[in-house]
């Protein structure tokens, strides 16, 4: 009895292990659940895009096979109008709301950092935070009520001052105007606690010295709080670069790309490429394209703006 | 006595009478038929505790569906789970389903305009395959039953791959209370009528009223209800069905779509934004007096809960062209997948063929979904109760099962047609210079595809 009970006390005890190699293995054990992640929702589906943006992946003609074409995707992508009107489209809402964006979430950092209202502060960061909790699809939905021809909030407001109701969703430049109005509305706040977090670091002591130097808010924002400012700024430059270029739900809800192509951004015509179309191959090499494009215009911004603030 | 006088039967067309009657009386609608010995309680009974995954959308004959569902599963012990849709998300949501075998979907909905892409992929099972088991195959089904130009459209190489279901046909709606304002006694029989003589009568900008609203959303509403409309009826088509040439910048589909922006003055502003859902709210709201709207919309248009013109609401035929009267033409079938085990494929047989039947579909209709069968469509108390049965028959006799093309390749056509389609309608692309560009990407689609060389 006492020799059975020994083998099973000695078949459960775990072999000992080296306490050196444990401490080693530890930190791996702890990152392996997240590179497992990494690789099947990140690393994966960029190796096959890569792949499938150099073969002919139709989704509707799988039974054709996925035969290797070179780069016929790629030429074709730089070749088609309505990719690199797209692009185009892209690069001019970003060109529009980055300084937009920046310019208010300044304003709105600068006041909530030196703010006359301590008491309100707490208010006015939950008012802040409340568009950037929205999912972008709702927002996208809300859009299309507040911006209906018929009905709408908007041509209500404007129609109590006398202005004729506007075709904001079914004009060309309207439903671009609107579309660039729910992107600052909801992620300018987002700016600004970027930015908030920027001047709270501005050692207090040297923003005392400046208030008794000169009385120009703007000298001060210029000389004193710009340069604590500029990797924040950097931040949210290539944060909402790269949200811009692939912001979908809430255009494809509001204005599904339309009318005509007047909104479809780049994002929304490589779904529809891919997912509408079936194309694949080409939709992935516009993908890869676009990946090229962010990585480079977050270097520059890395380049100008964060070396900058490190001089 | 006034009546009519059939002289004493013979006993054994009394019995055959008596019995119909009694079989009629007892039915249910879970019980489509118990003809030949066969019924569905014990064709089901090796699948019972079987669950089936069905798609579905969001439009009114899948709200009739879901609410007989129950019923087939008490009768039968298996259990139909449905995933809904918006139209425009089905056809990725199921071919992701199938590209990734993830075998989500048993019951797979295809729109017509689907099946080439479905059966070259052998994504569905052909339907021989269970009408060709007796132990399956409900000998009341009928299929001479449903209407042929429905049946054709889901075959592929002569294979027919799903049961006709939530069949459409496009129809004129229009507020007689509106038109006999303006001094009309009935509604437009062509185009050329309804530009010239009504919609200028009809059209009252200032009170927000218009005479005619077209659903143009970029999409496939824009290629089918917006594009197509107006090709067909002025003598264009998509190609040529011998040798697959494009015809999409023929004289006649340059004459429609100069038809189709002459329309625009007496559309609300927005048009080329607004989908199936905004069109029928501004005719049931009563601010347009006409559309050209699938046959499904009649529901929505009389429900009390959603419409205001009730007592004003007409169904008539589409107006017809110069060159054809070609009225729209759509609707869907449920397939089976290849993908699902056998007894799954073979539950969802029976679900589809029980949901399809002769014996369900009056039910059907009265709970708001359209049907392709031509005993319950035809007959004359439900053409009575339901004005838009008699349009919809009399265009389905008629209709181009390729009013859209039915291959694999019409996914990418009609993303080609629904871009510069649209910007063609809202004027940042002329319509010679539009059509040109959509008659060579499609050209170029078909050539790749090997139609052409």
């Amino acid at each position: 009895m006492l020799a059975e009970q020994r083998t099973v006390q000695a078949a459960l005890t775990v072999p000992a292990v080296n306490p050196n190699r444990r401490r080693a293995l530890t930190p791996w054990f702890f990152l392996l659940p997240g590179i497992v992640v990494l690789l099947a929702v990140g690393i994966y589906p960029v190796i096959y895009a890569l792949w499938a943006s150099f073969h002919k992946v139709d989704l509707a003609m799988l039974a054709a096979g996925t035969p290797f074409n070179g780069g016929q995707n790629y030429i074709l992508a730089f070749f088609n109008s309505l990719f690199t009107g797209a692009v185009e489209r892209s690069l001019v809402f970003l060109a529009i709301s980055m300084p937009l964006e920046l310019g208010i979430g300044v304003l709105l950092a600068l006041y909530l950092h030196g703010t006359l209202f301590p008491k309100l502060l707490g208010v006015v960061r939950v008012i802040l935070v409340i568009p950037m909790a929205m999912t972008p699809v709702v927002v996208g939905l809300i859009g299309t009520l507040v911006f209906n021809n018929q009905f709408g909030l908007v041509n209500y407001i404007i129609g109590v001052a006398g202005v004729p109701p506007v075709d904001w969703l079914g004009n060309s430049l309207m439903a671009f105007v609107a579309t660039l109005a729910l992107q600052i509305w909801q992620w300018t706040p987002f700016v600004t606690l970027i930015l908030v977090a920027s001047l709270s670091t501005v050692p207090p002591e040297i923003e005392e010295a400046t208030v008794l130097e000169t009385d120009s808010w703007l000298k001060r924002l210029q000389y004193v709080q710009l340069p604590y400012l500029l990797p924040g700024i950097t931040a949210a430059l290539i944060f909402q670069t790269a949200w811009i270029v692939k912001l979908f739900d809430m255009v494809y809800t509001l204005t599904g790309g339309g009318p005509g192509v007047s909104t479809e951004l780049v994002s929304i015509y490589i779904e529809r490429n891919a997912f509408r179309a079936f194309d694949i191959g080409t939709a992935a090499a516009q993908s890869v394209i676009l990946l090229i494009l962010t990585i480079m215009l977050s270097n520059l911004y890395i380049r100008y703006f964060y070396r900058e603030a490190e001089a | 006595m006034i009546g009519i006088h059939f002289g004493k039967p013979p006993r054994l067309a009394a019995a055959a009478v008596a019995g119909v009657l009694a079989l009629s009386l007892s039915a249910t609608v879970s019980q489509p038929s118990s003809a030949a010995g066969w019924n569905l309680k014990d064709a089901a009974a090796p699948y019972k505790g079987t669950t089936i995954n069905v798609v579905v959308l969001d439009r009114p004959s899948y709200t009739a569906e879901k609410a007989l569902i129950p019923e087939f599963e008490k009768e039968t012990g298996i259990t139909v789970k449905t995933t809904t849709y918006p139209y425009e998300s089905a056809l990725k949501a199921e071919t992701l389903n199938f590209v990734s075998n993830s075998n989500q979907y048993d019951g797979i909905l295809a729109d017509l305009i689907w099946t080439g892409t479905f059966a070259n992929s052998k994504w569905v099972v052909p339907l021989t395959t269970f009408t060709g088991n007796p132990k399956l195959a409900d000998p009341a089904l009928d299929l001479n039953d449903f209407f042929p130009v429905w049946l054709d459209a889901f075959k592929w190489d002569g294979t027919l791959y799903g049961l006709p279901w939530d069949s459409y046909s496009g129809l004129l709606y229009y507020n007689k209370c509106m038109l006999q304002k303006a001094g009309f006694t009935s509604p437009p029989t062509t185009w050329d009528q309804l530009l010239t003589k009504y919609a200028p009568k009809l059209t009252n900008k200032s009170t927000g009223v218009y005479a005619y609203a077209l659903q143009s959303l970029r999409g496939e509403t824009q290629t089918a209800d917006s594009f197509s409309r107006f090709l067909w009826d002025f003598g264009g088509s998509w190609y040529d069905p011998k040798t697959y040439v494009p015809q999409l910048a023929s004289a006649g589909a340059v004459k429609g779509m100069e038809f189709r922006a002459k329309l625009a003055p007496y559309m609300p502003p927005g048009i080329v934004s607004d989908d199936h859902a905004q069109v029928v709210q501004l005719m049931a709201q009563g601010k347009v007096a006409m559309i050209t709207e699938w046959s499904s919309f009649y529901t929505t248009l009389n429900d009390p809960a959603t419409s205001k013109i009730r007592e004003c609401l007409a169904v008539g035929n589409e107006p017809a062209g110069p060159a054809a009267a070609d009225p729209a033409f759509g609707g869907f079938a449920y397939m089976v997948s290849a993908q699902s085990p056998q007894a799954k494929q073979e539950a969802t047989y029976l679900f589809v063929q029980w949901l399809t039947s002769k014996a369900v579909a009056p039910e059907l209709i009265n709970k708001g979904a359209v049907v392709a069968r031509k005993g319950a469509d035809t007959a004359p108390a439900m053409m009575s109760k339901y004005p838009y049965l008699k349009p919809m028959v009399a265009q389905w006799g008629h209709s181009n099962p390729d009013w859209r093309p039915r291959i694999p390749q019409y996914p990418q056509m009609s993303e080609v047609v629904a871009n510069y389609g649209s910007q063609i309608q809202q004027g940042s692309l002329g319509i010679q210079p539009g059509l040109q560009k959509i008659n060579d990407e499609i050209k170029a689609i078909l050539t790749q595809g090997g139609y052409l060389k």
